[in-house]
Parts: structure tokens; sequence; C-alpha cells
């Protein structure tokens, strides 16, 4: 089957940025965020010298993925509002939306609609930082992209083994990586420092029983995920909605009109939330 | 909220969202009644789409979407739960075409 070894695709993970594939944005980025101990004005300075970078984030904090009430106008005022975690992670969102939609179609859509279904669930259940739980929903399949572009041809295959053969593109990237979207997503996400609830987010939405730190939020993202497949919204590697764990149903004890109420809120932002990028 | 092109937009229709310019300043503000002069200006300002109010379009039809829930759903046909969830998705997708 797979003949790539693990230690060496985690190596490779965490110098994705020696590839040439890489947009200069996100270099640049990984760079400022990688440091041990940024401040909120070195990244507000940062996002501020790059109009391309300030206008995307500018729309994102004013889009429904947040959800603030008025007009946000200023760089600095977002930081404050939103804090250095959830701006590292926007703005890893927003440099890597083109490579979502290159690396398959629709997978930017499926990205928003989870961030905007897991903060409305986030909200419902009481979590303390919804925003957080947003980026998480937001940056949950980004293992996708950093795979794609570090193996596109066994990306694509892995891709086209889960379309011929109807299984989930999880399970496809086991048989060709000896690894998940989620295990690669969430060892970027630790070089990248984020905190450890956003690692175990991302390390387990397909399995949320497992997360040790923060079995809430991964639950929240988890059921994110397959409301937004239920629904139809955008494409995540296949076209199918998995079956939802059952521990973190029970956890989240989602009465039918939260459910009802969440799928309204997609309906009403996925159209204006695609404006985005 | 549906969002349309600007050669699709007739007198009378609200902006659901207001018109930016590219720094972002609001040119038309949200809830502005579409007149045929906004109609000029706005096709004079190199934009799209816009964001008018009233209920989304649909693309596809009612039984169109059914079909693809279905689809959707028939690897987790009698799973724990997942009939509850088909079905309030089912109630909210044949709401959209109420």
């Amino acid at each position: 089957m797979s003949n790539i070894d693990p230690k060496v695709l985690r190596y490779k993970v965490e110098n994705i940025n020696t590839l040439p594939t890489v947009p200069g944005v996100l270099k640049r980025l990984s760079a400022v965020i990688e440091k041990p101990r940024i401040t909120l004005v070195e990244i507000s300075a940062f996002i501020s010298n790059d109009p391309a970078l300030t206008t995307k984030v500018l729309k994102m904090v004013n889009s429904a993925i947040y959800g603030f009430p008025g007009r946000i106008a200023s760089v600095s005022h977002a930081t404050m509002l939103l804090g250095l975690n959830v701006i590292k992670g926007l703005l890893l969102g927003v440099s890597v939306f083109e490579l979502m939609q290159k690396t398959m179609n629709g997978l930017y859509e499926h990205s928003l609609g989870c961030a905007i279904a897991s903060r409305i669930i986030a909200q419902k259940k009481g979590v303390k930082e919804p925003e957080e739980v947003s980026v998480a929903g937001l940056l949950h399949d980004i293992g996708k992209v950093i795979l794609a572009l570090e193996y596109p041809k066994e990306y694509q295959a892995a891709m086209n083994e889960a379309q011929e053969k109807s299984i989930s593109i999880f399970d496809a990237e086991k048989n060709q990586f000896n690894a998940t979207h989620a295990n690669v997503g969430s060892w970027l996400a630790e070089k990248w420092r984020f905190p450890r609830n956003l690692i175990d987010v991302i390390e387990y939405h397909h399995r949320p029983a497992l997360s040790k730190n923060a079995p809430l939020e991964t639950a929240v993202v988890h059921m994110a995920d397959l409301l937004v497949r239920a629904r139809g919204f955008g494409f995540a590697g296949e076209n199918f909605v998995p079956e939802v764990n059952t521990i973190a149903y029970e956890l989240l004890k989602l009465s039918e009109s939260d459910i009802k109420d969440v799928l309204r809120e997609l309906e009403d932002n996925m159209e204006s939330a695609e404006d985005i990028s | 909220m549906p969002k349309i092109p600007v050669s699709n937009l007739v007198p009378g229709m609200k902006l659901a969202k207001p018109i930016t310019a590219k720094n972002g300043m609001v040119m038309l503000g949200e809830g502005t009644e579409i007149t045929d002069k906004w109609i000029e200006r706005i096709a004079d300002m190199d934009i799209a789409n816009v964001f008018v109010e009233g209920p989304p379009i649909q693309t596809i039809t009612r039984e169109e979407a059914l079909d693809s829930l279905n689809e959707r759903f028939a690897q987790v046909e009698g799973k724990p739960y997942m009939s509850v969830i088909k079905k309030i998705v089912k109630v909210h997708i044949e709401g959209l075409y109420e």
C-alpha cells in the first residue's frame, strides 16, 4: 500500500516552507506566527503592511463567521477584539483560501460553513471563546491542503480512491499516507504554536471522543462538519454524510430547534460568506 | 438574501448589504431602495454582484434537493441518531421551497 514513512511525512510537513509551491504570503506569515513571543502589536503591523491581507482580514471579521454587531474598520480594532490566537488562525485561514479551492473544489465553502456552524453551536453550548471554536472550524481541514501541496499525485490518488470505492477521504488518506489530514493539520498547528485546544480540535474532529484537552470544542466542530455536509454545502472529499460520533452527539445534546437554528444561519450566510476570498 | 448580478437589478429591490468601494468605503447603504438612477451608477462601478433582500433563490428543484439528500445519507441509514439529523435537514430543505 503506502510506502510513505510517517516520520518523513511529518518532517516534510513541518518544513513546508521550503516548497516552491507555497505562496509567499503564507511563508511570510508562518515566519511571523512561529515566533514564541509574538505580540498583538507585531501581528497588527504585519497585517497593516499588506493591503491585500488587510482587506481580507477586515472582510472576514465583518462576516457571518464572527457575527460581531457593527462594522470593524481597522486592523488594530480587529486584533484587540479577537485576540492573538483567533487572529493567527484567521490569518492562516485567509492565506490558504485559494489553495483550498485548488486542492478540492468546494473545500473553501465547506470550511467557511464549518466556521459559521461552529460559532453558532459554541454559542448555544456556552463555550467561553466562540471565536476560537469558529477558527478551529475554519482550519479543521487544513491538513488536506498541506498534503495536497506536499504530495500532489498521491493526494489526487487518495481523492480518486475515495470517489471510486465510496470510502471517506479520511480512510483513503490512511491508505495513501499512513496518516490523515487530521494528523497533518495538528502537526502544523503545533509548529505554529496554536493553543492546545485548537490542536485537539484539528487532530480529533473525526474521532472527538479521543480529545483530552478540548472535548467540548472538538465535539462542536465534529457536529458542525457533519451538519454542513448534511445540508450539502461545499465539498470536502466525499459526497456522503459520515456517521455522527455518539459520544459527541450526547455531549452536545443539541435540540431539534438548535439544529434548525444552525441550518438557518448557514442558509442566510453562506452566499455572503463566499465573497470573502 | 440572494446575490444577483448587477444586470438583474430592477427598481424597487432593496440592498441587503451595503455596496462598498474597493477601500471599504460605503457607497450605498444597506436597505437602499434601487431606482433606475442607482442601477446606472452601480453598473458604472465595476461590481459583479450585489445582495438584495428576499428569500434565497434555489438553483435546483425541490425533488433534486431531496434526492441528493437521500444520496448523502445512504451510507448511514439506521445508524444511531442519523435518522433524527436527516429528518431535521429534510424539513429545513423543504422549508426553502415554500
